[in-house]
C-alpha cells in the first residue's frame, strides 16, 4: 500500500475494508443505486395500485344496485376521495417513474444517475406522502372529492384532518416527483454513452425526458396550489376565497394543470415502453425513430396547454375555452402519428406474440379508444354535454387503465427478465390481460351509456327511474373484472419473481437497446465496458457484426468449439473483456443465447 | 308488461343523448352526433389495422422480416391529413360553440313576445355577462313595473347545499317571488339563468335544454335555454359538493304562458300569505316575551 506518486499516474481504488452486506431488505431500502430505488418505486406503487383497485371494486359495489345503502356516503365519499390520488399520484406516477429509473440509465449506458442520494430521497418523500394520506384512515379520511376543489375543501366546508393529510400526501408525493425529474433531466443530459447522441436515444429514454421536463414544470404548480389550499385551511389565507375576493377558479386552474400532466405522463411512458415493445418482438427498427421522439415532445408541449379542456363549464372566457379547444386537437396529429407509426412498425415484420407483447398492443387499443373520446370532449359544446358525467370519466379511465395498468404491465412483463432474471409468468399473464381488456371495454361502454343518460360523476347513489340502472349493474360487474384481473396479475408477478421461468440468458427478448447489453439483474455499476454506440439500435450491430464475423470464420474441423459454454454463475462477472468497439465484444454476453439456465 | 321486457334491451344499445328541447340542446346534441361518427371512426380504424397488422405479421416458421424504416418525408402525408382533420374540428367546434352561446329571441307563442325582437342578446361571455348585467340586460327584468311585458325571461338560479331556489323577475331585490327545487317557465319563451352560489361549487345541468356550466359562489354565469314543448325536464348537478350531492337535482316545468302568469301570480300570494303568517307569529312570539322582560324587569 504505498501512498500515489507522481509516477504513478493510474487512479487506484482505496479502501479500509469490505462493506459487510447487511440483510436484503435493508441493503434493497438503503442503497442509492438507481436500481434498488427503481424497485422500491415499482413495489410501492404496485402496492398502492392494489389498493386503489379494491378501492373501486368498492364503490362499484355500492353503484351496483340503484338507492343502495351498502357503504355509507360519508365512507363512499372517502374512497372517492383516495381511490383517483391513489391511482394517478400514488401508483400510475410512480409505477412510470419506477421503471424509467431502473431502465433509462441502463438504456443510456450510464453507470448510475447524476444525483443518486437526491434520487432515494424523492423515493421516500414519495412513500411518505402516500403514507400520510392512509394514515389518515386512522382518523377521519379526506372526504372532498376527486382533486379537493375548494370552496368544499375549505376549513368551512372541510373542517377535518383528512382533507389536510390529502393535501400533505399529495404535496410531498409530487415534490418526491419533481427531485426525482431533477435527477432524471441530469443524468439524461450529463451521463450518456459515448455515442449515445439525442437521436439515437431509445424511445422509452425519450419518453422519460419529456417526463422529466413536464414534472419539473407541473410539480410546482401543484405544491403551490396545494400549499395555498393549506394556508387559507390554518392560517386565514384568502387565495381561494370568494367572500375575500379570492379565486376559487384559480385552484381547479392549477390542479388540472397537474393532473393533465399526470395523464400525459402515463400515456408517455406507456408510449415509450410499446414504442420499444414492438420493435423487439416484430423483430424490426420503429418504423420512425424520429417521428416517434418528435411525437413525445409535442405530446409534452402540446397536451398540458389543453388543460382547461377540463374546464369548459367553469366561468371562462370565451377564448380560453377555444384556446383550449385548440390544444387539444392538435393533439391529434401527435397522438395519430405514433399510432401509425406503431402500426408501420408491426407491419412487415415477424410479430412474436407473447405475453408483453399482447399487453402492448391492448394498450395501444385501449388509449386509442380513450383518446378518441377525449378527442370528442375537446369539442366545447360535446364537453358541455358529456365533462363531468360517467361518459367522460370512462374515457379517462381508458387512457388510465390502459396506460398505466395495462401498459405498465406490458414494460413489466418486458423488462422483467433483466430485473430479476426470470420470465414473468406467460400464460396466466395472458388470462389476466384477457380479463383486463373485458372488464374496462365493458365498463367504459356501459357508462359512457349511462353518461349519455346524464349520470354524473362522483354520485355514492343513483335513483331508480333514471334509466342507469341496467348500465351501473353490468359496469359493476365489469368493474369486478378489471379489478381481478388486475390483481390477477399483480399476484402473478409476485409470484414469478422467485419462481418464475428463467430467462434465456441475459438478452431474451433480443432486445435492441443497451439495456439488454448488461447482466439479469445488472451489478451496481451496469456495465464493465459500455459498447461504442453508433445507432439507434446498438445490441443489433452487435448481434450482426457477430454474425458477420462468424460466417467469415472457417472453422478447422479439428478445432471446433465446445457446443455450449459452462451455465453462468448468477453473481455478477464481467461482461466483456474489450472496451473498444463493439466489434470486439464477447460474443456470448452480448446476444445472451449462448449461456441458457433452464 | 311485455312491451316493457322489450323497452329494457333496446334501451340497453341507445347512444343518443336525451332529446333537446332548445335550440342551444339542439346544437349540443348536433355537435355530438357529428363527434360520435368520428370516434367511431377513429376507433374502427385503428383497431381494425391493428388487427389486421398483427393477424398478416405474426411470427411463422420460415418469415423473416423485413427491416425497413421510414424515409425522410414519409410521414408528410400522415401528418398533413391529420392536421387537416384537427383543423377541421376545430373550425366545426368553434362554429357549434357559438351557435349554442348565442341566445334565440323568444318565439311567436312566448312570453312577451311583441317586445323580443328588439332585444335580441348575443351570448356572453360569463365576465362580459356580469359586468353587462347591471345596465344592459339585468335591470330592466328585475325593475320592470310589469315583467309579463319585457323579455328575454331573467331568471336568478341560487344554488346551496344541496337545492337550488329560483328567483323570477319582479318585485323588490329581496322581496322576489321564488321557488326550491322546481323551475317553472313559459314554454317557447328565451329564459336567461344568472347562476350563483351561496356555498361550494355547483353546476347546472338539464340536458334537455342545454349544456352544464358551473355555479360559483361570487361569480355570475349566464346560460339560457328555450324550451319548444311543455314538459317536465329533470336536471341534476355534475359537480362534487359533499354528502348531499346525489340529491342535488332539478327540474323544469314548462307551461302556457297563461299557466305561467297563472302560477307566479299564486305563488307570490302565497308567499305573501306565508310570510304575513310568520309576522303574525314573530309578533306574538315577540310579545309575551317581551311581557315577560317586563315582568322580570319589575
Amino acid at each position: 500500500m504505498t501512498p500515489p506518486t507522481a509516477s504513478q499516474v493510474r487512479p487506484e481504488v482505496v479502501t479500509r475494508g469490505v462493506h459487510a452486506p447487511a440483510k436484503p431488505w435493508v441493503e434493497r431500502a438503503t442503497s442509492a443505486d438507481h436500481k434498488a430505488v427503481g424497485l422500491l418505486y415499482i413495489a410501492t406503487s404496485l402496492s398502492f395500485l392494489s389498493l386503489a383497485a379494491v378501492e373501486f371494486a368498492l364503490l362499484r359495489l355500492q353503484l351496483i344496485v340503484p338507492e343502495n345503502s351498502l357503504i355509507q356516503p360519508e365512507i363512499f365519499n372517502r374512497l372517492l376521495s383516495t381511490a383517483p390520488v391513489t391511482l394517478v399520484v400514488l401508483a400510475a406516477i410512480p409505477l412510470a417513474l419506477g421503471l424509467i429509473g431502473y431502465i433509462v440509465p441502463l438504456q443510456i449506458g450510464a453507470r448510475s444517475v447524476a444525483f443518486p442520494r437526491l434520487n432515494q430521497l424523492s423515493y421516500w418523500l414519495y412513500l411518505v406522502g402516500g403514507v400520510t394520506i392512509y394514515a389518515s384512515f386512522l382518523y377521519t379520511a379526506p372526504e372532498t372529492g376527486t382533486i379537493s376543489l375548494p370552496p368544499l375543501s375549505d376549513a368551512v366546508f372541510a373542517p377535518t384532518n383528512g382533507t389536510d393529510s390529502w393535501i400533505a400526501g399529495t404535496a410531498l408525493a409530487t415534490l418526491g416527483f419533481v427531485c426525482f425529474a431533477i435527477n432524471l433531466v441530469v443524468t439524461l443530459n450529463r451521463l450518456r454513452a459515448p455515442g449515445v447522441a439525442w437521436r439515437r436515444m431509445p424511445l422509452f429514454a425519450w419518453a422519460a425526458t419529456v417526463i422529466g421536463w413536464l414534472l419539473v414544470v407541473i410539480g410546482p404548480v401543484m405544491i403551490a396550489a396545494l400549499t395555498m389550499l393549506e394556508i387559507d385551511r390554518h392560517f386565514d389565507g384568502v387565495f381561494f376565497d370568494p367572500g375575500e375576493g379570492g379565486a376559487p377558479l384559480l385552484y381547479e386552474h392549477l390542479a388540472y394543470i397537474y393532473f393533465t400532466g399526470a395523464y400525459l405522463i402515463v400515456f408517455l411512458a406507456a408510449a415509450g415502453a410499446i414504442s420499444e415493445i414492438l420493435p423487439t418482438f416484430a423483430r424490426k427498427p420503429v418504423f420512425s425513430h424520429r417521428a416517434v421522439a418528435a411525437s413525445f415532445v409535442a405530446i409534452g408541449i402540446l397536451g398540458p396547454l389543453a388543460w382547461m379542456q377540463n374546464m369548459y363549464e367553469a366561468p371562462l372566457n370565451e377564448g380560453w375555452t377555444i384556446m383550449a379547444m385548440a390544444f387539444a386537437l392538435a393533439l391529434v396529429v401527435p397522438v395519430g402519428v405514433l399510432l401509425y407509426v406503431w402500426i408501420a412498425t408491426i407491419w412487415g415484420g415477424t410479430l412474436d406474440l407473447r405475453a408483453a407483447t399482447w399487453y402492448a398492443l391492448g394498450a395501444i387499443s385501449i388509449m386509442a379508444c380513450g383518446l378518441a373520446g377525449e378527442l370528442s370532449y375537446s369539442v366545447v359544446p360535446v364537453g358541455w354535454l358529456l365533462d363531468d358525467t360517467t361518459a367522460s370519466q370512462g374515457s379517462t379511465l381508458y387512457v388510465l387503465v390502459g396506460g398505466a395498468v395495462i401498459g405498465g404491465f406490458a414494460a413489466l412483463h418486458y423488462w422483467f427478465p433483466k430485473v430479476c432474471g426470470r420470465l414473468l409468468g406467460e400464460g396466466l399473464g395472458k388470462a389476466a390481460l384477457a380479463l383486463m381488456f373485458i372488464g374496462i371495454n365493458l365498463y367504459v361502454l356501459m357508462m359512457f351509456m349511462a353518461g349519455l343518460e346524464g349520470q354524473p360523476v362522483d354520485v355514492f347513489q343513483y335513483f331508480e327511474g333514471t334509466g342507469v340502472d341496467g348500465y351501473n349493474l353490468v359496469a359493476s360487474l365489469a368493474a369486478f373484472l378489471l379489478v381481478g384481473g388486475i390483481l390477477l396479475e399483480l399476484g402473478n408477478a409476485a409470484y414469478s419473481w422467485n419462481n418464475g421461468l428463467r430467462a434465456r440468458g441475459h438478452d431474451p427478448w433480443r432486445g435492441a437497446t443497451l439495456e439488454w447489453f448488461a447482466l439479469s439483474p445488472p451489478p451496481p455499476h451496469n456495465f464493465d465496458a459500455v459498447p461504442d454506440v453508433r445507432s439507434t439500435e446498438p445490441m443489433h450491430d452487435i448481434r450482426e457484426s457477430i454474425r458477420r464475423r462468424t460466417e467469415a470464420f472457417v472453422a478447422p474441423a479439428a478445432l471446433e468449439r465446445p457446443p455450449s459454454p459452462a451455465p453462468r454463475p448468477a453473481e455478477p462477472v464481467p461482461a466483456t473483456a474489450e472496451t473498444s468497439a463493439s466489434e470486439t465484444t464477447d460474443p456470448d454476453a452480448a446476444d445472451g443465447g449462448g449461456s441458457s439456465v433452464a | 308488461m311485455l312491451a316493457l321486457a322489450w323497452a329494457g334491451p333496446a334501451h340497453a344499445i341507445s347512444i343518443a343523448p336525451e332529446e333537446a328541447h332548445s335550440p342551444n340542446a339542439d346544437a349540443i346534441n348536433t355537435s355530438y352526433w357529428v363527434m360520435i361518427v368520428v370516434v367511431i371512426a377513429v376507433i374502427v380504424v385503428v383497431n381494425a389495422a391493428l388487427i389486421a397488422a398483427v393477424l398478416r405479421f405474426r411470427e411463422r416458421r420460415g418469415r423473416e422480416p423485413s427491416r425497413f424504416a421510414a424515409g425522410r418525408g414519409a410521414l408528410r402525408p400522415v401528418v398533413g391529413s391529420l392536421s387537416v382533420l384537427a383543423l377541421v374540428i376545430f373550425v366545426y367546434g368553434v362554429i357549434m360553440t357559438e351557435d349554442v352561446r348565442e341566445i334565440e329571441p323568444s318565439g311567436p307563442n312566448g312570453l312577451g313576445a311583441a317586445q323580443t325582437a328588439q332585444v335580441g342578446i348575443k351570448g356572453l361571455p360569463a365576465s362580459a355577462a356580469i359586468e353587462g348585467s347591471e345596465s344592459a340586460t339585468g335591470e330592466e327584468p328585475v325593475t320592470g313595473a310589469e315583467p309579463t311585458e319585457t323579455s328575454p325571461l331573467q331568471i336568478d338560479a341560487i344554488a346551496q347545499q344541496w337545492l337550488w331556489r329560483f328567483e323570477y323577475p319582479g318585485g323588490q331585490p329581496g322581496q322576489r317571488t321564488f321557488s326550491y327545487g322546481e323551475l317553472v317557465v313559459p314554454v317557447d319563451t328565451t329564459v336567461i339563468l344568472d347562476l350563483t352560489s351561496t356555498d361550494v361549487l355547483h353546476s347546472w345541468w338539464v340536458p334537455a335544454l342545454g349544456g352544464q356550466v358551473q355555479a360559483a359562489s361570487g361569480d355570475v354565469t349566464r346560460t339560457w335555454f328555450k324550451a319548444d314543448e311543455e314538459g317536465r325536464y329533470a336536471g341534476r348537478s355534475t359537480a362534487f359538493s359533499g354528502t348531499g350531492y346525489p340529491v342535488m337535482r332539478s327540474w323544469v316545468r314548462v307551461v302556457s304562458v297563461p299557466e305561467y302568469l297563472d302560477y307566479v301570480e299564486q305563488l307570490t300570494a302565497d308567499l305573501r300569505e306565508a310570510q304575513g303568517i310568520v309576522q303574525r307569529r314573530q309578533a306574538e312570539e315577540a310579545t309575551p316575551e317581551a311581557a315577560t322582560e317586563s315582568e322580570g324587569a319589575e
